[in-house]
């Protein structure tokens, strides 16, 4: 078995900026406490904007807030998800897009500025951490067993993209747990979505990677819900007199699929997630939710809504799934 | 000076045409658009207003206004390839960009102007500048690719662009780094394996017909179609942008078509007129 590893992420000079003092962490939950594999999952959604908001030493950018009920919902993310003490957060993100096969980096100590291309003004991140290679090369070798078309990344030039950094900084802004980032095969942009089935497949492969290396891993889905959104943006960026949905109909889908999220089986998220994306445009059309709920099993359980907001008119949840 | 029509181009967006060992198509879509840069210069264009979709931004148009693009981008997906890792250093007219962004505000749209230290410039920008400016003796002024904003919107922001360069006494020429059909192969392939899929390849073919008659009504009007049945770059927002421009209202001459890794790219070229040097011009 490959060795559990707790490293601390980041340089001292990135320590320095972290924000001090987070509220201490409840007590983990007795039935998992002693046992690796997947302990839960989130449903976090990156918005370049919830970080921003947050004003944290790592971006450049400064703001005065907004977009608060989303952060309060990631800060109860953050108290249950130090509960659950896991050994490494995985990460599947639809804004690192590769077109060919999926990929997982496998660079030891991702550093450097993400300057994101499409909100520069909103995102230049400073960002230093740890992948948990072991785990990370499991997941490649698990895939690439059930027939999917893999990838270890192992190149330090690549920048790491917001999807990824927002999901990961707001989970956990202390950067103190190893991460596994997963690239999305898919580009929205040309008009081809991810297959769903074959994000079942990765998840499956990401479940046999985490059980195998005996690793207690939380699983962050990095998609927004309905995708719709404003093409041009107030000179207060965090105007939230203009935040809303970008139409009844957008919002009344997300209700619908956050509704069955709350009701449960996660089973029944199968017809509900494509049918979302059909009627939204969602983000999850990208794969990551597909993937996390897959990864866990796709539990007969309820998942726990924590937030819901628009960014930019765009929806977006934090959810949490908790494995039976 | 008398301001004439602006010479203009189709280039593709793709990193393989700067592969060590291309495939046949790649080499052949590479020397094309290496004389599209040759026929720039001997058109006396002073700058390229540029639009690459790999610039793809959802909010306002950003026009970049930093003076110097100068680094390396390890491209996310073809790092494994030596045309993965891209070395660029690209002159940006920043009088003209300043220029142009203003009048994209004043055209009532939203400019948003860019300039950050690390600003990752993409891969179609890399590639194309590469080619059409090997020795990086041009000078560039670029806007991003909104994917929410309409045709009309696009052409607008090119016809703001040349009214900028226009005013600043600059022969502009136009450049669009776009592919045509996008169904990549999603696997690894060999080089000599590579190949657009019928349906795709009777699309693009197609739409570079309809440019090559000079019917610039009918490339706007199957443009969603063509989006629809061949996955096109951005849904082809790039001739939009170039018909905005006023280029290509005339025959197009296709210089390359061919397949990259499973994509349809071509080297397209619209002969300006009223500009210096313009002789070696040829309209098929």
């Amino acid at each position: 078995m490959a060795r559990v590893f707790h490293a601390t992420a980041g340089s001292g000079r990135s320590a320095a900026r972290r924000a001090p003092g987070t509220e201490p962490a409840p007590a983990p939950a007795p039935r998992s406490a002693s046992r690796g594999g997947i302990v839960a999952g989130y449903l976090a959604p990156h918005p370049p904007h919830l970080v921003y908001a947050e004003n944290p030493p790592q971006n450049e950018p400064r703001s005065t807030g907004g977009w608060e009920v989303l952060r309060w919902g990631y800060e109860e993310l953050r108290r249950r998800l130090r509960a659950h003490r896991p050994d490494v957060l995985i990460v599947h993100a639809p804004h690192w897009i590769t077109m060919v096969g999926h990929h997982v980096n496998c660079v030891p100590n991702p550093r450097g500025v993400s300057v994101e291309p499409i909100f520069p003004h909103l995102f230049r991140y400073h960002y230093d951490f740890r992948t948990d290679v072991d785990l990370a090369e499991a997941i490649v070798e698990e895939g690439s067993r059930a027939g999917l078309v893999t990838s270890a990344m192992r190149e330090d030039g690549v920048r790491v993209d917001y999807a990824t950094i927002g999901a990961l900084h707001l989970a956990n802004p202390d950067w103190d747990l190893p991460v596994v980032s997963l690239s999305a095969n898919n580009n929205p942009y040309f008009y081809s979505d991810a297959s769903l089935t074959e994000m079942e497949t990765l998840g499956a492969a990401t479940r046999r990677a985490v059980e195998r290396t005996g690793r207690r891993a939380v699983l962050l889905a990095s998609n927004s819900l309905s995708h719709l959104h404003w093409d041009t943006e107030p000179d207060l960026p965090e105007d939230m007199g203009v935040e809303r949905p970008f139409t009844h109909a957008q919002y009344a889908g997300d209700m619908e699929l956050l509704q069955t999220i709350r009701e449960g089986p996660t089973s029944r998220l199968k017809a509900a997630v494509p049918k979302h994306i059909e009627a939204t445009s969602s983000e999850t059309k990208a794969g990551s939710l597909t993937w996390l709920l897959a990864a866990m099993g796709w539990p007969a359980i309820a998942g726990d809504v924590l937030a819901y907001g628009t960014v930019i008119a765009t929806g977006n949840a934090v959810v949490e799934w908790v494995a039976p | 000076m008398t301001p004439g029509r602006a010479p203009a181009a189709l280039v593709p967006t793709m990193p393989h045409l700067l592969a060590g060992d291309p495939a046949p198509s790649w080499a052949e879509l590479a020397a094309a658009t290496r004389t599209v840069g040759d026929r720039l210069r001997a058109a006396g264009v002073d700058t390229v207003l540029l639009l690459s979709t790999q610039w793809f931004t959802v909010l306002g148009h950003q026009v970049q206004c930093d003076e110097r693009l100068r680094g390396r981008r390890t491209d996310e997906n073809w790092y494994a390839y030596d045309y993965g890792h891209l070395d660029h250093d690209l002159a940006i007219d920043t009088e003209l960009a300043h220029s142009w962004a203003d009048a994209i505000d004043a055209a009532g749209m939203q400019a948003r102007r860019t300039r950050y230290e690390g600003f990752p410039v993409d891969t179609g920008t890399v590639v194309a500048a590469r080619l059409l400016d090997p020795d990086g003796r041009g000078r560039w002024a670029q806007v991003s690719c909104n994917l929410y904003a309409d045709p009309a919107a696009m052409a607008a922001v090119a016809a703001a662009g040349v009214r900028a360069a226009q005013g600043l006494g600059r022969r502009p020429g136009i450049v669009a780094v776009s592919g045509l059909s996008s169904g990549l192969t999603p696997r690894w392939i060999r080089p000599a394996e590579d190949r657009v899929e019928p349906e795709h390849d009777r699309w693009n073919r197609k739409v570079l017909d309809a440019i090559r008659a000079g019917d610039r009504g009918a490339v706007l009007a199957m443009r969603e179609e063509f989006a629809d049945a061949a996955q096109a770059d951005s849904q082809f927002r790039a001739f939009a942008f170039l018909d905005g421009s006023g280029a290509v209202d005339r025959p197009g001459e296709v210089l390359a078509y061919g397949p990259v890794w499973g994509t349809g790219a071509a080297v397209v070229w619209w002969g300006g007129s009223g500009g210096r040097g313009e002789s070696t011009e040829r309209e098929s």
